[in-house]
Protein backbone atom coordinates (compact mmCIF):
# COMPACT_ATOMS: atom_id res chain seq x y z
CA UNK A 1 0.00 0.00 0.00
CA UNK A 2 1.28 3.50 -1.18
CA UNK A 3 2.07 5.45 1.95
CA UNK A 4 0.05 8.38 2.60
CA UNK A 5 1.18 11.74 2.12
CA UNK A 6 2.16 14.67 4.92
CA UNK A 7 -0.52 16.60 6.15
CA UNK A 8 0.78 19.46 8.09
CA UNK A 9 -2.18 22.07 10.05
CA UNK A 10 -0.38 24.83 11.40
CA UNK A 11 -2.37 25.72 14.44
CA UNK A 12 -0.40 27.41 17.08
CA UNK A 13 -1.34 30.34 15.74
CA UNK A 14 1.26 31.71 13.42
CA UNK A 15 -1.44 31.25 10.26
CA UNK A 16 -4.46 29.28 12.00
CA UNK A 17 -7.15 31.78 13.12
CA UNK A 18 -9.35 29.05 14.72
CA UNK A 19 -12.27 29.12 12.36
CA UNK A 20 -13.57 26.03 11.37
CA UNK A 21 -13.77 25.96 8.20
CA UNK A 22 -11.89 22.94 7.72
CA UNK A 23 -13.80 20.89 10.45
CA UNK A 24 -17.12 21.77 8.62
CA UNK A 25 -16.08 20.69 5.26
CA UNK A 26 -14.25 17.46 5.81
CA UNK A 27 -16.45 14.97 3.93
CA UNK A 28 -14.85 11.94 7.26
CA UNK A 29 -15.02 14.75 9.92
CA UNK A 30 -11.93 13.97 11.23
CA UNK A 31 -10.32 17.46 12.03
CA UNK A 32 -10.74 18.92 15.15
CA UNK A 33 -11.30 22.19 16.99
CA UNK A 34 -10.47 22.72 20.55
CA UNK A 35 -10.54 26.30 20.88
CA UNK A 36 -6.47 26.94 19.93
CA UNK A 37 -6.03 23.72 18.85
CA UNK A 38 -6.34 21.65 15.42
CA UNK A 39 -6.00 18.37 15.18
CA UNK A 40 -6.89 15.26 13.05
CA UNK A 41 -7.24 11.76 12.72
CA UNK A 42 -3.99 10.75 11.12
CA UNK A 43 -5.39 7.13 10.53
CA UNK A 44 -9.10 8.19 9.19
CA UNK A 45 -7.78 10.96 6.98
CA UNK A 46 -7.13 10.08 3.13
CA UNK A 47 -5.11 13.36 2.20
CA UNK A 48 -8.58 14.38 0.01
CA UNK A 49 -7.00 17.95 0.23
CA UNK A 50 -10.21 19.90 0.67
CA UNK A 51 -9.42 21.25 3.87
CA UNK A 52 -6.54 22.82 2.10
CA UNK A 53 -8.98 24.43 -0.24
CA UNK A 54 -11.12 25.65 3.01
CA UNK A 55 -8.62 27.13 4.96
CA UNK A 56 -8.74 30.85 4.10
CA UNK A 57 -5.41 31.14 5.55
CA UNK A 58 -3.31 28.89 3.96
CA UNK A 59 -2.46 27.00 7.04
CA UNK A 60 -2.89 23.35 6.34
CA UNK A 61 -0.13 22.19 3.78
CA UNK A 62 -0.02 19.04 2.20
CA UNK A 63 2.95 17.01 0.54
CA UNK B 1 -19.20 18.01 38.09
CA UNK B 2 -21.66 15.35 38.93
CA UNK B 3 -23.48 14.67 36.27
CA UNK B 4 -26.94 15.92 35.06
CA UNK B 5 -30.30 15.66 34.37
CA UNK B 6 -32.39 18.33 32.38
CA UNK B 7 -35.39 18.44 30.19
CA UNK B 8 -33.84 20.16 26.71
CA UNK B 9 -30.04 20.24 26.46
CA UNK B 10 -28.99 23.28 23.76
CA UNK B 11 -25.29 22.72 22.37
CA UNK B 12 -23.87 26.50 20.74
CA UNK B 13 -25.05 29.86 22.37
CA UNK B 14 -25.20 31.84 18.71
CA UNK B 15 -28.20 33.45 17.80
CA UNK B 16 -29.77 30.18 16.52
CA UNK B 17 -29.07 27.95 19.96
CA UNK B 18 -30.15 31.05 22.69
CA UNK B 19 -33.31 31.87 20.39
CA UNK B 20 -34.09 27.87 20.81
CA UNK B 21 -33.42 27.74 24.35
CA UNK B 22 -35.36 30.61 24.85
CA UNK B 23 -38.51 29.36 23.32
CA UNK B 24 -38.29 26.51 24.40
CA UNK B 25 -37.69 27.74 28.51
CA UNK B 26 -40.76 30.40 27.96
CA UNK B 27 -43.12 27.82 26.82
CA UNK B 28 -42.30 25.94 30.41
CA UNK B 29 -39.02 23.77 29.39
CA UNK B 30 -36.10 22.95 31.86
CA UNK B 31 -33.39 24.14 29.40
CA UNK B 32 -29.23 23.60 29.61
CA UNK B 33 -27.19 25.23 26.88
CA UNK B 34 -23.83 24.71 26.62
CA UNK B 35 -21.63 26.76 24.79
CA UNK B 36 -17.87 25.74 24.30
CA UNK B 37 -15.81 28.97 24.35
CA UNK B 38 -15.54 31.60 27.13
CA UNK B 39 -17.12 34.06 25.89
CA UNK B 40 -20.60 34.17 23.88
CA UNK B 41 -20.29 35.93 20.56
CA UNK B 42 -16.54 35.40 20.37
CA UNK B 43 -14.78 34.77 18.40
CA UNK B 44 -16.73 37.09 15.47
CA UNK B 45 -17.06 34.74 12.26
CA UNK B 46 -19.21 37.04 10.24
CA UNK B 47 -19.59 40.39 8.25
CA UNK B 48 -22.31 41.39 10.90
CA UNK B 49 -24.97 42.60 8.58
CA UNK B 50 -28.48 41.52 9.57
CA UNK B 51 -31.94 42.69 7.67
CA UNK B 52 -35.00 44.46 10.31
CA UNK B 53 -37.91 42.78 9.17
CA UNK B 54 -38.02 39.70 11.03
CA UNK B 55 -36.64 41.10 14.56
CA UNK B 56 -39.60 41.44 15.89
CA UNK B 57 -41.47 38.07 15.13
CA UNK B 58 -38.81 36.36 17.38
CA UNK B 59 -38.79 38.60 19.96
CA UNK B 60 -35.74 40.59 19.60
CA UNK B 61 -35.18 44.39 20.90
CA UNK B 62 -33.24 46.76 19.01
CA UNK B 63 -30.62 47.55 21.59
CA UNK B 64 -26.99 48.87 22.14
CA UNK B 65 -26.11 45.55 19.93
CA UNK B 66 -26.38 48.22 16.90
CA UNK B 67 -23.81 50.20 15.39
CA UNK B 68 -25.80 51.84 12.86
CA UNK B 69 -28.77 51.66 11.08
CA UNK B 70 -28.18 51.41 6.56
CA UNK B 71 -30.40 52.99 3.96
CA UNK B 72 -29.99 50.18 1.20
CA UNK B 73 -27.10 48.16 -0.50
CA UNK B 74 -24.65 49.03 -3.39
CA UNK B 75 -23.74 46.17 -6.10
CA UNK B 76 -20.78 47.06 -7.84
CA UNK B 77 -20.00 45.15 -11.40
CA UNK B 78 -16.44 44.44 -11.73
CA UNK B 79 -15.75 47.60 -13.83
CA UNK B 80 -17.32 48.88 -10.16
CA UNK B 81 -20.93 50.54 -11.91
CA UNK B 82 -23.29 50.55 -9.00
CA UNK B 83 -26.62 49.51 -8.57
CA UNK B 84 -28.66 50.54 -5.69
CA UNK B 85 -31.05 48.62 -3.67
CA UNK B 86 -33.58 50.08 -1.02
CA UNK B 87 -32.47 47.97 2.60
CA UNK B 88 -36.48 46.57 2.27
CA UNK B 89 -35.39 44.89 -0.96
CA UNK B 90 -31.61 44.31 -0.40
CA UNK B 91 -32.01 40.61 1.73
CA UNK B 92 -31.32 39.55 4.78
CA UNK B 93 -28.00 41.04 5.41
CA UNK B 94 -28.96 44.33 5.02
CA UNK B 95 -30.80 47.13 7.35
CA UNK B 96 -28.21 47.13 10.93
CA UNK B 97 -24.87 46.44 11.06
CA UNK B 98 -24.33 44.58 14.37
CA UNK B 99 -21.36 43.84 16.80
CA UNK B 100 -22.11 39.94 16.74
CA UNK B 101 -20.47 39.88 20.14
CA UNK B 102 -23.08 42.23 21.98
CA UNK B 103 -25.69 40.49 19.92
CA UNK B 104 -24.69 37.01 20.95
CA UNK B 105 -24.44 38.29 24.30
CA UNK B 106 -27.58 39.82 24.55
CA UNK B 107 -29.72 36.58 22.79
CA UNK B 108 -28.11 34.74 25.34
CA UNK B 109 -29.16 37.23 27.95
CA UNK B 110 -32.42 36.79 26.71
CA UNK B 111 -32.39 33.22 27.25
CA UNK B 112 -30.79 33.18 30.77
CA UNK B 113 -33.47 35.59 31.80
CA UNK B 114 -36.61 33.35 31.10
CA UNK B 115 -34.92 30.30 33.42
CA UNK B 116 -32.11 28.56 30.67
CA UNK B 117 -29.33 28.05 32.64
CA UNK B 118 -26.01 28.73 30.46
CA UNK B 119 -22.43 26.55 31.05
CA UNK B 120 -19.96 28.21 29.45
CA UNK B 121 -16.16 26.55 28.77
CA UNK B 122 -18.26 23.26 28.06
CA UNK B 123 -17.33 21.20 24.89
CA UNK B 124 -20.04 18.31 23.98
CA UNK B 125 -17.52 15.29 23.00
CA UNK B 126 -19.97 13.00 22.15
CA UNK B 127 -23.62 11.69 22.07
CA UNK B 128 -25.25 9.57 24.43
CA UNK B 129 -27.55 6.84 22.75
CA UNK B 130 -29.48 4.39 24.24
CA UNK B 131 -31.66 2.06 21.75
CA UNK B 132 -30.79 4.29 18.66
CA UNK B 133 -31.70 7.45 20.33
CA UNK B 134 -30.24 10.90 21.38
CA UNK B 135 -30.04 11.04 24.96
CA UNK B 136 -28.24 13.56 26.08
CA UNK B 137 -24.65 14.12 25.67
CA UNK B 138 -21.12 13.79 26.89
CA UNK B 139 -19.24 17.22 27.82
CA UNK B 140 -16.19 18.34 29.02
CA UNK B 141 -15.41 21.23 30.79
CA UNK B 142 -12.47 22.58 32.10
CA UNK B 143 -10.27 18.61 32.80
CA UNK B 144 -13.50 17.31 33.79
CA UNK B 145 -15.90 15.03 31.82
CA UNK B 146 -19.86 14.29 32.79
CA UNK B 147 -22.95 13.32 31.16
CA UNK B 148 -25.71 16.43 30.69
CA UNK B 149 -29.01 13.53 30.21
CA UNK B 150 -31.68 15.27 28.08
CA UNK B 151 -34.90 14.11 26.31
CA UNK B 152 -34.06 16.23 23.53
CA UNK B 153 -30.81 17.79 22.35
CA UNK B 154 -30.75 20.53 19.91
CA UNK B 155 -27.86 20.57 17.58
CA UNK B 156 -26.77 24.42 17.49
CA UNK B 157 -23.32 23.79 17.06
CA UNK B 158 -23.00 26.25 13.38
CA UNK B 159 -21.22 25.93 10.62
CA UNK B 160 -18.58 22.88 11.57
CA UNK B 161 -21.56 21.05 13.56
CA UNK B 162 -20.69 17.36 14.75
CA UNK B 163 -23.62 16.88 16.83
CA UNK B 164 -25.46 16.03 13.48
CA UNK B 165 -23.20 13.90 11.66
CA UNK B 166 -22.75 12.06 15.16
CA UNK B 167 -26.48 11.98 15.37
CA UNK B 168 -26.64 10.39 12.10
CA UNK B 169 -28.03 13.48 10.07
CA UNK B 170 -26.28 13.59 6.85
CA UNK B 171 -24.84 17.25 6.96
CA UNK B 172 -21.89 17.03 4.84
CA UNK B 173 -21.86 19.21 2.01
CA UNK B 174 -19.77 19.64 -1.18
CA UNK B 175 -16.86 21.89 -1.95
CA UNK B 176 -19.42 23.80 -4.57
CA UNK B 177 -21.79 24.28 -1.63
CA UNK B 178 -18.87 26.41 0.93
CA UNK B 179 -17.91 29.85 0.53
CA UNK B 180 -14.65 30.28 2.67
CA UNK B 181 -14.35 33.66 4.14
CA UNK B 182 -12.23 35.88 5.54
CA UNK B 183 -12.18 39.36 6.87
CA UNK B 184 -10.96 42.48 8.14
CA UNK B 185 -11.88 45.10 10.46
CA UNK B 186 -10.47 48.11 9.05
CA UNK B 187 -10.14 51.73 10.71
CA UNK B 188 -9.88 55.16 8.14
CA UNK B 189 -11.26 53.63 5.63
CA UNK B 190 -13.34 55.71 2.88
CA UNK B 191 -16.72 53.73 3.25
CA UNK B 192 -20.38 54.90 2.88
CA UNK B 193 -21.84 54.52 6.07
CA UNK B 194 -25.42 54.48 4.07
CA UNK B 195 -24.85 51.14 2.56
CA UNK B 196 -23.44 47.90 2.55
CA UNK B 197 -21.41 47.00 -0.48
CA UNK B 198 -21.36 44.30 -2.44
CA UNK B 199 -18.93 43.67 -5.23
CA UNK B 200 -19.40 40.75 -7.69
CA UNK B 201 -17.31 39.21 -10.35
CA UNK B 202 -13.69 37.78 -10.60
CA UNK B 203 -12.37 39.93 -7.50
CA UNK B 204 -14.12 37.20 -5.29
CA UNK B 205 -14.69 33.70 -7.19
CA UNK B 206 -18.18 32.53 -6.61
CA UNK B 207 -18.70 34.72 -3.67
CA UNK B 208 -18.16 38.57 -3.51
CA UNK B 209 -16.21 40.73 -1.09
CA UNK B 210 -18.26 42.97 0.98
CA UNK B 211 -17.69 46.41 3.51
CA UNK B 212 -20.24 46.35 6.00
CA UNK B 213 -19.23 50.38 8.02
CA UNK B 214 -19.40 50.00 11.08
CA UNK B 215 -19.22 53.74 11.91
CA UNK B 216 -16.71 56.51 12.16
CA UNK B 217 -14.28 55.08 9.68
CA UNK B 218 -14.30 51.48 10.68
CA UNK B 219 -15.76 48.65 8.57
CA UNK B 220 -15.52 45.18 7.64
CA UNK B 221 -14.45 44.30 4.68
CA UNK B 222 -14.39 40.61 4.17
CA UNK B 223 -14.42 37.97 1.01
CA UNK B 224 -16.34 34.72 0.35
CA UNK B 225 -14.85 32.51 -2.16
CA UNK B 226 -16.37 29.75 -3.36
CA UNK B 227 -14.15 26.55 -2.53
CA UNK B 228 -14.27 24.79 -5.64
CA UNK B 229 -13.06 27.77 -7.57
CA UNK B 230 -10.04 27.84 -4.52
CA UNK B 231 -7.04 27.15 -6.60
CA UNK B 232 -4.14 27.76 -4.55
CA UNK B 233 -3.16 27.96 -0.36
CA UNK B 234 -4.48 31.15 0.58
CA UNK B 235 -7.01 32.00 -2.29
CA UNK B 236 -9.04 33.94 0.42
CA UNK B 237 -6.94 36.16 1.67
CA UNK B 238 -5.02 36.96 -1.77
CA UNK B 239 -8.19 37.94 -3.09
CA UNK B 240 -8.96 40.17 -0.34
CA UNK B 241 -5.58 41.92 -0.04
CA UNK B 242 -5.65 42.27 -3.82
CA UNK B 243 -9.17 44.08 -3.62
CA UNK B 244 -7.78 45.76 -0.59
CA UNK B 245 -4.80 47.14 -2.61
CA UNK B 246 -6.38 48.10 -5.68
CA UNK B 247 -9.20 50.26 -3.60
CA UNK B 248 -7.17 53.49 -2.13
CA UNK B 249 -9.67 54.28 0.22
CA UNK B 250 -9.35 51.13 1.95
CA UNK B 251 -5.57 50.33 1.10
CA UNK B 252 -5.34 53.37 3.37
CA UNK B 253 -6.75 51.68 6.28
CA UNK B 254 -5.61 49.80 9.26
CA UNK B 255 -6.38 46.18 9.98
CA UNK B 256 -6.97 45.83 13.14
CA UNK B 257 -8.99 42.20 13.04
CA UNK B 258 -8.77 39.46 11.41
CA UNK B 259 -11.65 36.80 11.31
CA UNK B 260 -12.98 33.62 8.84
CA UNK B 261 -14.73 30.82 8.77
CA UNK B 262 -16.94 28.81 6.57
CA UNK B 263 -20.38 29.42 4.98
CA UNK B 264 -22.65 26.70 3.89
CA UNK B 265 -24.60 27.85 0.38
CA UNK B 266 -25.88 24.93 -0.15
CA UNK B 267 -29.85 23.99 -0.83
CA UNK B 268 -31.66 23.04 2.02
CA UNK B 269 -30.58 19.30 3.76
CA UNK B 270 -33.59 17.10 3.96
CA UNK B 271 -33.06 15.89 7.69
CA UNK B 272 -32.90 17.76 10.39
CA UNK B 273 -34.47 15.81 13.10
CA UNK B 274 -34.14 12.27 14.46
CA UNK B 275 -34.97 10.40 17.73
CA UNK B 276 -34.13 13.21 20.05
CA UNK B 277 -32.56 15.69 18.35
CA UNK B 278 -32.96 18.43 15.87
CA UNK B 279 -30.63 20.97 14.41
CA UNK B 280 -31.16 24.20 14.19
CA UNK B 281 -28.96 27.40 12.19
CA UNK B 282 -25.93 27.26 10.23
CA UNK B 283 -26.00 23.45 11.60
CA UNK B 284 -28.89 22.92 9.88
CA UNK B 285 -27.58 24.48 6.82
CA UNK B 286 -29.99 27.31 7.20
CA UNK B 287 -28.15 29.66 5.45
CA UNK B 288 -29.34 31.79 2.27
CA UNK B 289 -27.24 30.40 -0.33
CA UNK B 290 -27.41 33.74 -2.29
CA UNK B 291 -26.19 36.49 0.15
CA UNK B 292 -24.88 33.73 2.63
CA UNK B 293 -26.51 35.58 5.53
CA UNK B 294 -27.32 32.79 8.39
CA UNK B 295 -28.66 35.09 11.52
CA UNK B 296 -32.19 35.38 10.15
CA UNK B 297 -32.93 32.10 9.60
CA UNK B 298 -31.54 30.62 12.42
CA UNK B 299 -33.77 32.59 14.94
CA UNK B 300 -36.51 31.96 13.19
CA UNK B 301 -36.00 28.20 13.05
CA UNK B 302 -35.03 28.71 16.49
CA UNK B 303 -38.41 30.21 18.05
CA UNK B 304 -39.77 27.28 15.89
CA UNK B 305 -37.52 24.28 17.09
CA UNK B 306 -37.85 26.14 21.01
CA UNK B 307 -41.33 26.14 21.01
CA UNK B 308 -42.19 22.64 19.45
CA UNK B 309 -38.97 21.09 22.27
CA UNK B 310 -41.05 22.31 24.95
CA UNK B 311 -44.82 20.84 23.69
CA UNK B 312 -42.40 17.58 23.24
CA UNK B 313 -41.01 17.82 26.73
CA UNK B 314 -44.80 18.24 27.78
CA UNK B 315 -46.15 15.64 25.60
CA UNK B 316 -43.25 12.94 26.33
CA UNK B 317 -43.26 12.38 23.05
CA UNK B 318 -39.09 13.31 21.67
CA UNK B 319 -39.33 11.73 18.97
CA UNK B 320 -38.71 12.38 14.92
CA UNK B 321 -42.56 11.60 14.39
CA UNK B 322 -43.11 14.59 16.87
CA UNK B 323 -40.49 16.72 15.58
CA UNK B 324 -41.98 16.86 12.21
CA UNK B 325 -43.92 20.03 13.67
CA UNK B 326 -40.68 21.90 13.52
CA UNK B 327 -39.09 19.95 10.49
CA UNK B 328 -42.64 21.34 8.77
CA UNK B 329 -42.50 24.39 10.48
CA UNK B 330 -39.18 25.96 9.61
CA UNK B 331 -39.74 24.68 6.05
CA UNK B 332 -42.99 25.75 5.66
CA UNK B 333 -40.93 29.71 5.77
CA UNK B 334 -37.58 29.32 4.58
CA UNK B 335 -37.22 26.30 2.18
CA UNK B 336 -39.20 27.86 -0.88
CA UNK B 337 -36.57 30.94 -0.43
CA UNK B 338 -33.48 28.83 0.51
CA UNK B 339 -33.86 26.58 -2.50
CA UNK B 340 -34.82 29.30 -4.81
CA UNK B 341 -31.62 31.20 -3.81
CA UNK B 342 -29.54 28.37 -4.33
CA UNK B 343 -30.49 27.56 -7.58
CA UNK B 344 -30.04 31.68 -8.68
CA UNK B 345 -26.51 30.89 -6.73
CA UNK B 346 -25.62 27.90 -9.20
CA UNK B 347 -26.07 30.26 -11.57
CA UNK B 348 -24.57 33.31 -10.71
CA UNK B 349 -21.22 31.61 -9.70
CA UNK B 350 -21.05 30.57 -13.65
CA UNK B 351 -21.55 34.35 -15.34
CA UNK B 352 -18.44 36.27 -17.04
CA UNK B 353 -17.50 40.08 -15.44
CA UNK B 354 -18.81 40.84 -18.99
CA UNK B 355 -21.92 39.75 -17.97
CA UNK B 356 -21.86 41.17 -14.70
CA UNK B 357 -21.14 44.17 -15.86
CA UNK B 358 -23.55 44.14 -18.73
CA UNK B 359 -26.63 43.44 -15.79
CA UNK B 360 -25.73 46.00 -13.24
CA UNK B 361 -25.09 48.29 -16.41
CA UNK B 362 -29.38 47.65 -17.45
CA UNK B 363 -30.01 48.13 -13.50
CA UNK B 364 -28.20 51.17 -12.67
CA UNK B 365 -30.29 53.72 -15.01
CA UNK B 366 -33.65 51.34 -14.67
CA UNK B 367 -36.62 52.37 -12.34
CA UNK B 368 -38.08 48.26 -10.73
CA UNK B 369 -40.80 48.54 -8.98
CA UNK B 370 -40.12 45.45 -7.36
CA UNK B 371 -36.72 43.72 -6.44
CA UNK B 372 -36.86 40.26 -7.88
CA UNK B 373 -34.96 37.99 -9.77
CA UNK B 374 -37.77 37.74 -12.50
CA UNK B 375 -37.76 41.60 -12.85
CA UNK B 376 -33.99 41.98 -12.89
CA UNK B 377 -33.98 39.24 -15.94
CA UNK B 378 -36.59 41.39 -17.54
CA UNK B 379 -35.01 44.28 -17.18
CA UNK B 380 -31.77 42.96 -18.60
CA UNK B 381 -33.61 41.30 -21.41
CA UNK B 382 -34.73 44.34 -23.20
CA UNK B 383 -31.11 45.42 -24.10
CA UNK B 384 -28.97 42.43 -24.12
CA UNK B 385 -30.96 39.31 -25.18
CA UNK B 386 -28.27 37.30 -25.45
CA UNK B 387 -27.26 37.50 -21.42
CA UNK B 388 -30.68 36.28 -20.53
CA UNK B 389 -30.66 33.11 -22.91
CA UNK B 390 -29.34 30.84 -19.88
CA UNK B 391 -32.04 32.28 -17.71
CA UNK B 392 -35.17 31.43 -19.31
CA UNK B 393 -36.40 29.29 -16.38
CA UNK B 394 -36.56 31.96 -14.48
CA UNK B 395 -38.44 34.28 -17.12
Amino acid sequence: MPSKKHLHIESSGQLCIYCGACVGICPLNCIYLDETRITFDEKVCTRCEICVKACPVGAIEIG
Amino acid sequence: MPDLKTEVLVIGAGPAGSMTAKWAAKNGAKVVMIEKRQEIGSPVRCGEGISKSWLEGVGIKPGRWINLEVEGARIFSPSEKVFEINEKDAGNEVGYVVERTAFDKQLAIDAANVGVDVFLKTAAMTMLKENGRIVGAKVKRGGETFEIRAPITIGADGFESQVGRWAGIPTNISTRDMDTCLQYRMTNVDCDVRYCDFYLGKVAPGGYVWVFPKGEGLANVGIGVQVSKVTAMADARTYLDRWIDHHPGYAKGKKIDMVGGGVSISAPIKQTVADGIMLVGDAARMIDPLTGGGIANGCIAGKICGTVAAEAVHAGTPTKEFFQQYEKGWRALLEEKLYRNWLAKEKLVQLSDDVFDKVIDVLQGYKLEKLSVHNILKAVHEKYPEVTKEFEEFL
